[in-house]
């Protein structure tokens, strides 16, 4: 045989090689040979449609190899061909009768294909004979059917009744059908404006019971419909959960994670924590076992399990050494890694952690380092008493003289000074002596503000100042931003030393700038210095709040939503997915009496402030935030003056200052302080509102995102810190 | 799921299904888009080392195509790229479970997957892809049932439709009919045989103190039924409580295991994944071997019958490194005498290591082999070391420990040259090696029991277990 049939095939040659083989063809095998020519010029990308005639003729031929291969021409060039396509019609309509089922089937299935007005016409009553077929797999076969049907013309399929048949085939004795049934449902009301999926608890427990026999992917289909289904009591819920429970141990990774999404969402209608907590143990093995996949399985995981462990902190909160990463996983994986392990560290079990990272951070891979090291700050952050481990393990790694490991140091130092103020500065002369590697804006801009932040304790500020700001013309405007706060903090604190530079900066930054945020910012120091050099100081050395890791952490409410996407396109991005993909109805939580009080005050939140639909495949940046900081305007000031004011109000509104960590919250569960209904639900009601619930988001992952274009590149969300 | 696009070595397409919902150009820039964000993942188009080829993220976005924004997922096998685009929100889990279940039915169809055998059978790949796939939703996956409908294409086939039986009259009249949905009605075979193949994989991190940092055993048993009629099986396992997160095939009766520890099923006909699973560490305490004052995770040492010991200095434009592989004397294998196979340590270089060269030597320990026969025997218990170019990395594989004294010597000593000024080799050294006969878990096969079919089936059970560990260095 070999790859003979892939020679480029004229089409006078195929033409007449098929005309001649009407003569003596036995058992059609003249024929069969050309028709695979034929197809194989398809794949090839060759033009094949002039022979559209002479391959329908084919079509009256009763050997199922056959018509394969012309239903596949078919499919191929039916649609392009609308004025030929009668001479396929009468066939059709027989092979819709032909006594054997797959015929049957394949001839409704290649109707559906074909989206012209004169097969959709012909082909609604043989799909209402073939909904209701003796044979199950045509019965299955013409289910999806009516949901392409939709896509073309959904009155159509409204009028002739077709979503009532599906809805009586979610009754149907073969459990296939009731799958694809569900499935085709489901799209269609993804589709619509008007039909909406919703099942009771009728038609729920009767979909779990078909479950048991259907094929891996029709339990996906139905256990995703389940969140069609709003419980009504917690008891309803808690029914649902321990009847999918076992769906945890199959062996296709889809079915357990999707089981994974039902019974986050069943649990948010569940009232008995004891339960909650149950579930949530099962849940942790079966996430581990999908670890030992392939690769991509396992970054699909574990971008999966980076959410589900901040709703549900409980989750694989003992399993921290599962993510530590080989050195032979592929990047993706290891930063996905990465950031698991971060939010999985506390008090008892950072010294492992650390350990690890400090391993990472000597690595060769750039990104990965910079990441590893990046986290070892944020770790720093995060656990109190980490901080001295880490801040040592970061000043070793600055021995090794790598230039961009010596830059993310000194961008995270810059971040563990704000959080413990007046505990790590002695560290200063180490960073000031390593200043000559700090190429990057952002870490020069971080030298930057520390060395203005600290001119009182650095005996040569003025002098590491001068030399910082001799390109300050050339440098990006992050830098140019941080000097001009710097040289004003350093006047404010040493008047006599500082004075020539700051007015050659504050000329410079008026007069020889273009950038207006820079200018105005020089012309309002300006004015403060000349007008009340008093209120000047009050104002820009006024005690800034420390930080925490708190920033990162992600709205209740938008995490509630992007957990429906739990497996999906959502999860993986972070991202609520009609932000980025097309077709997609957003989803929320369903109220009901069952609903938890804080998933419902979140849910309540989203939809008053909510992102207005974006427009179809465009990845809308977020919505200009609104600033609900305090209005109080000397604080306001104090945030703008700390150097990096290029960011975003964004990141400004992330920043919640005092809250209740992770883990304290943990902590004070497994000590039986159990008050709140839900483990994840105490901060929600302490939140201030937002007005974009993703707008931080992109922080809160540390920015690993699969859009960044530059992987070298930072995203700004990486910064735990804003100011 | 819109459907599926088989590339060839070089980015063509050569396979694909058919994208009805949309513009003729949409899979051409899939393709295209993934095409283009392959090669910057390419060694010469990035700055730092990539550690393996598969660093392309797994769900590619495309930000436009002709149907707006998409995402690709892709896999390797055969040396071609297997990519199903979605334009909609999807499970990537969901397409990949696919892809995986696309390549098994392949790989039985066919045997192989490559460019030729693809190629060759196209029709089959085509018919195949359209049973499993409609219109991005799959269809029908099993392959009992699969190939009740489409014809795999082998000799017998080709026999058949040369002697005139054609395709129609060939598939069973009404698909479908059987009543267990994993197997296939009317299954005869000559000989009535049923094997299992229990294989466990350890996979470790070493820290430099040589104490075992992490470690996962996973198991699964593979199963390859030729059993006719439909036969109710029950296999029943000793230190089944070494189970731990097990995961099934769809034929696995879930009560009666969580009430017996047991396996129940109607096994489907040829090959299959029965169960995976994971070991319990807990449960791995054999016999005598109480668990030491170390806890598990030193228990778990035992299983890893060597202990590495590698210097490696760093100079200038290269390096030098000794490795020192010697037995850890109160490990299982060791003291069961349980073969120790292909053993084969590698480590990374920079990557702009040119060369390595280096003398593998071993010292029996005492026992000495002497005359010149022995040094060709000590030759080849030293085993062979390879540098590869391209992965930049340097190989030493022992094929066999045979039975080594307490104090035998592995040694590999050797150089490398660099065009870096400062080469940062990887920090790791992967070990692998193969134990067969044995399983970490010491789980056994108690019996099977048949039920329901009259004859007696030939049964046979393997079992194997490997081991990668990383050693830091």
């Amino acid at each position: 045989m070999d790859g003979k049939f892939f020679s480029r095939g004229k089409i006078q040659d195929l033409r007449k090689e098929l005309q001649e083989a009407d003569h003596k063809d036995k058992k059609y095998a003249k024929r069969k040979t050309v028709l695979k020519k034929i197809v194989a010029n398809i794949t090839m990308g060759n033009d094949m449609s002039p022979l559209f005639r002479e391959v329908v003729a084919c079509m009256s031929i009763q050997v199922l190899e056959i018509k394969k291969m012309v239903y596949l021409y078919l499919v191929s060039y039916g649609r392009g061909k609308p004025d030929e396509i009668q001479y396929a019609i009468g066939n059709f309509l027989t092979d819709c009768n032909d006594r054997n089922p797959l015929i049957r089937a394949l001839a409704i299935r290649t109707m559906a294909y074909i989206p012209l007005p004169l097969v959709i016409g012909s082909m609604i009553e043989p799909l209402r004979h073939c909904l209701r077929d003796q044979d199950p797999y045509v019965r299955k076969t013409a289910a999806i059917c009516v949901a392409k049907l939709y896509v073309y013309d959904p009155k159509l399929v409204d009028k002739e009744g077709f979503i009532t048949m599906l809805r009586d085939l979610l009754a149907d004795s073969n459990p296939t059908v009731v799958a694809n049934a569900v499935a085709a449902l489901t799209e269609i009301s993804e589709r619509s404006d008007d039909i909406a999926l919703k099942l009771n608890l009728g038609v729920t427990n009767k979909l779990i019971a078909a479950m048991g026999e259907c094929s891996e992917w029709g339990q996906i289909y139905i256990l995703d419909s389940l969140l069609n289904f709003v419980p009504q009591t917690s008891l309803d819920a808690e029914g649902i959960c321990e009847r999918i429970l076992p769906r945890l141990q199959h062996a296709n990774s889809a079915v357990v994670l999707t089981t994974i999404k039902i019974l986050m969402f069943m649990m948010n209608y569940i009232s008995d924590n004891e339960f909650k907590d149950r579930i949530c143990k099962k849940m942790g093995p079966p996430l581990v076992t999908l670890l030992s996949s392939g690769p991509e399985v396992q970054y699909v995981t574990l971008r999966n399990i980076l959410l589900i462990i901040q709703r549900r902190p409980l989750i694989l909160r003992n399993d921290v050494k599962v993510f530590f990463c080989k050195y032979n996983d592929p990047i993706y994986v290891k930063l996905a890694k990465l950031e698991i392990m971060y939010r999985l560290s506390r008090e008892e079990n950072f010294k492992p952690v650390l350990a690890e990272l400090h391993e990472y951070a000597s690595e060769v891979d750039i990104d990965f380092v910079r990441k590893a090291v990046r986290t070892i700050g944020r770790l720093a952050i995060k656990v109190p008493g980490a901080a001295n481990a880490c801040i040592k393990v970061l000043l070793e790694l600055m021995e090794s003289k790598i230039s961009y490991v010596t830059q993310e140091v000194v961008v995270v130092v810059k971040d563990i000074f704000r959080r413990y103020p007046n505990e790590y500065e002695s560290v200063i002369p180490t960073l000031c002596d390593n200043m000559d590697d700090l190429a990057e804006p952002e870490s020069k801009a971080a030298i930057v503000w520390i060395i203005g932040q600290y001119a009182n304790r650095i005996d040569n500020s003025l002098e590491l100042l001068e030399d910082l700001s001799y390109t300050f013309l050339e440098d990006p405007v992050e830098v140019q931003l941080a000097l001009l706060t710097a040289v004003v903090k350093l006047f404010l604190q040493k008047p006599d030393q500082g004075k020539d530079l700051v007015s050659k900066i504050l000329k410079q930054a008026t007069e020889e700038v273009d950038n207006p945020d820079l200018r105005d910012r020089g012309f309002m120091y300006w004015r403060l210095l000349s007008i009340n050099a008093g209120a000047a100081k009050d104002i820009v050395l006024s005690e800034k709040p420390t930080i925490s890791t708190e920033t990162d952490r992600m709205e209740r409410g938008a995490l509630d939503q992007l957990l429906l996407h739990t497996g999906t396109l959502g999860s993986i991005y972070h991202k609520s997915p009609e932000s980025f993909i097309r077709n997609t109805k957003p989803k929320w939580l369903s109220d009901s009496p069952a609903l938890n009080t804080a998933s419902r005050q979140a849910l309540m939140m989203n939809i008053d402030d909510g992102p207005a639909p974006l427009p179809p495949g465009s990845i809308a940046p977020p919505p200009p935030p609104r600033n609900l900081e305090s209005l109080d305007p000397k604080s306001s000031l104090a945030n703008r003056d700390d150097g990096n004011g290029l960011r975003s109000p964004v990141d400004e509104m992330g920043r919640r200052p005092h809250e209740l960590d992770d883990d304290q919250e943990d902590d004070a569960r497994e000590n039986g302080n159990n008050v709140d209904d839900d483990d994840g639900d105490r901060d929600a009601l302490a939140n201030e509102r937002y007005g974009d619930p993703y707008a931080n988001l992109e922080q809160a992952f540390g920015g690993s995102s699969a859009f960044s274009t530059n992987s070298a590149s930072r995203t700004k969300g990486e910064d735990l810190i804003g100011f | 799921m819109d459907g599926l696009i088989i590339l060839d070595g070089s980015g063509r397409p050569i396979i694909q299904s058919n994208f009805r919902n949309h513009p003729p150009s949409y899979p051409l820039s899939i393709v295209d888009a993934f095409n283009d964000a392959l090669s910057k993942t390419l060694p010469e188009n990035r700055a730092t080392r990539s550690v393996d080829s598969g660093d392309l993220d797994p769900v590619l976005y495309i930000s436009s195509t002709a149907s707006g924004p998409a995402i690709c997922c892709h896999v390797e096998k055969g040396g071609l790229r297997f990519l199903c685009p979605a334009s909609q929100d999807i499970d990537p889990l969901f397409i990949f479970a696919f892809l995986e279940r696309f390549l098994s039915v392949l790989q039985e169809y066919l045997q192989d997957i490559s460019l030729a055998v693809l190629k060759e059978h196209f029709d089959v790949v085509y018919q195949v892809l359209e049973e499993m796939l409609d219109d991005g939703k799959p269809l029908t996956t099993e392959s009992n049932t699969l190939r009740d409908i489409v014809l795999p294409p082998s000799f017998f086939n080709k026999v058949l439709s040369v002697a005139g039986v054609s395709g129609l009259s060939n598939a069973t009249p009404a698909p479908f009919s059987s009543p267990i949905p994993w197997r296939k009605a009317g299954v005869r075979h000559n000989k009535n045989e049923i094997y299992f193949d229990i294989t466990e994989d350890l996979d470790a991190i070493m820290a430099r103190n040589g104490t075992l940092l992490s470690s996962t055993i996973w198991g699964r048993i593979d199963c390859n039924s030729r059993l006719s009629g439909i036969p109710d099986l029950n296999l029943s396992f000793i230190n089944s409580k070494a189970f731990s997160d097990p995961s099934f095939h769809a034929c696995v009766r879930l009560q009666k295991f969580a009430q017996t520890s047991s396996l129940s099923f109607v096994p489907p006909d040829g090959n299959f994944v029965l169960m995976e699973y994971q070991v319990s560490p807990s449960a791995v305490t054999r016999g005598s071997t109480a668990m030491s004052s170390g806890g598990l995770q030193n228990q778990l040492l035992n299983f890893v019958p060597l202990i590495l010991k590698s210097k490696i200095e760093v100079g200038e434009k290269g390096g030098s490194f000794t490795f020192t592989v010697t037995p850890r004397s109160g490990s299982e294998q060791l003291k069961h005498r349980l073969g120790v196979e292909n053993v084969v340590l590698s480590l990374g270089l920079d990557s702009g290591a040119i060369g390595a060269f280096c003398t593998a030597s071993f010292n029996s320990g005492g026992q000495g082999f002497g005359g010149s026969r022995d040094k060709e025997r000590e030759e080849r218990a030293a085993g062979v070391w390879a540098w590869e170019p391209n992965k930049k990395t340097l190989r030493w594989t022992i094929p066999s420990l045979g039975s080594p004294s307490a104090s035998s010597t592995w040694t590999l000593k050797g150089t490398w040259t660099s065009t870096e000024q400062v080469p940062r080799p990887c920090r790791s050294i992967m070990m692998h090696f193969q134990t067969p006969h044995m399983l970490f878990s010491g789980i056994k096969v108690d019996q099977l029991r048949m039920t329901s079919e009259m004859y007696k089936p030939f049964k046979g059970v393997k079992i194997a277990s490997k081991a990668a560990v990383e050693w830091r260095w």
